[in-house]
């Protein structure tokens, strides 16, 4: 196996177009290196982008956030851009792993390795991220979503360069909530992130997405046009959970985990949306 | 093999290292630095931890050939001139090493977190070291260590 310690993303990306499916990327390493060492991949050359200054750091680009590929949970948790509104992105990033994990691993790492119960894949579904990709060709954007649909392919010398999202409107509050197994290094069993706004007492902006509910990090559209337009009351959201359920029954049939992620979604969607109410309106939801 | 240079505990070395080879292999047997634990190698338990470039890291988790140009502090970096680290005298007299597998990682924890928050809450100790695991003590007597030890 040959090594390369990457500098800039022109020498990477002429590196992946050498060695196309035979090299592999590497950045926080956390996943990779124990898959390597399983003997779960097999490859001609792995290229390191941990440090390659490109890659990292959230960007004020006017309309929109941009955060490289290579930025750390520990990076994103300290960024002074992802404040207020944005917080269910913080807050996603901070339950992740633990401090080793987080000052290693990347976002674009969560996303790249395609893993359901990826912490923050939810709440950029939400802000209906885009993914920048690059390769020797040029570069292209594709939506997460249409990322996740098309079993998370990108061609074999593209990287995933950066993630962008339009920032919410000021009366927007995007929050997240993941149900582990324990307080830190917790595999989400399962995560919930919405985006709200409301008009009044009614829904105005709802988007909702979920980790470990499916295959993939998803939106859950039947949920929001379940809630879209609706008053926010206690019986209304015990409506939205058992459409939520529904959802999930279709997609997860025949899993044994089922039944216990069918009570366990109800703390974390209601924790996801009670928290919204309270930070739109500055007092407890009900 | 690849080349590469690093500065552990500062002083600089100049290394060849195989391309598969992890910085928990380096630092362990290239450079005889035996207080950096193997516990479970996959980046639970937190026994490898050391500080690369002012942050905590499981050094099972960092391929060699990465750590190219870094910084890198072990336990037996943490001495000065002979006597021990306040840290490292704060686990003694509190009680906090019992099988002590745990403790280089858990002091180096430490020391990242007071390095950058010099005066923790509790919850903040706690949250320091949620990646190191222990399974003698309770965590009570290493949060108390780690207390006594802050501001000296």
């Amino acid at each position: 196996m040959q090594v390369h310690k990457g500098e800039t993303l022109d020498e990477v990306v002429r590196l992946l177009d050498q060695y196309k499916d035979r090299g592999k990327l590497i950045a926080g390493g956390t996943d990779l290196i124990i898959a390597m060492r399983n003997k779960k991949i097999n490859i001609d050359a792995l290229i390191d982008i941990s440090t390659i200054a490109e890659l990292q750091g959230v960007r004020d680009a006017g309309e929109y956030i941009s955060i490289g590929a290579a930025t750390t949970f520990t990076q994103l948790m300290e960024s002074p851009l992802l404040e207020e509104n944005l917080d269910g992105l913080k807050k996603a990033s901070r339950q992740v792993g633990s401090p080793q994990i987080r000052n290693k691993g990347t976002i674009g790492g969560n996303i790249a390795n395609g893993s359901p119960a990826a912490d923050s894949v939810p709440p950029l579904l939400c802000l209906d991220s885009q993914l920048i990709l690059m390769s020797t060709r040029g570069e292209r954007s594709i939506s997460l979503k249409d990322y996740y649909e098309k079993d998370m392919k990108i061609e074999e010398d593209e990287i995933i360069r950066e993630i962008q999202f339009k920032k919410p409107k000021f009366n927007q509050v995007l929050t997240f909530s993941k149900l582990g197994l324990r307080k830190a290094l917790a595999i989400s069993r399962l995560s919930i992130a919405i985006l709200l706004e409301l008009d009044g007492d009614k829904v105005k902006t709802i988007r909702v997405a979920s980790g470990s509910l499916g295959r993939y990090p998803l939106r859950e559209y039947r949920v929001e046009e379940f809630l879209i337009g609706k008053e926010i009351r206690e019986e209304v959201i015990d409506e939205a959970v058992l459409v939520l359920k529904e959802a999930m029954d279709e997609r997860l049939k025949g899993r044994p985990t089922l039944p216990y992620k069918r009570r366990a979604v109800e703390w974390a969607f209601k924790d996801a949306i009670e928290e919204g109410v309270k930070r739109l309106k500055g007092v407890e939801a009900w | 093999m690849v080349k590469i240079d690093l500065l552990v505990n500062g002083k600089k070395h100049s290394l060849e290292v195989e391309e598969d080879m992890r910085l928990i292999d380096l630092l362990r047997e290239k450079l005889g630095l035996t207080g950096v634990k193997e516990g479970c190698s996959e980046g639970e338990c937190g026994a490898c931890t050391v500080i690369m470039d002012g942050e905590v890291v499981n050094s099972c988790l960092v391929m060699a050939f990465q750590a190219h140009e870094s910084n890198i502090i072990t336990i037996e970096g943490l001495d000065e001139e002979g006597s021990l680290h306040p840290l490292q005298q704060a686990f003694i007299d509190a009680g906090a090493v019992q099988c002590g597998y745990c403790t280089p990682g858990m002091i180096l924890s430490a020391k990242a977190l007071l390095d950058k928050n010099p005066n923790p809450t509790e919850e903040e100790i706690r949250e320091g070291i949620s990646g190191n695991l222990c399974r003698c003590t309770g965590y009570n007597k290493i949060v108390e260590a780690i207390n006594r030890a802050k501001g000296v």
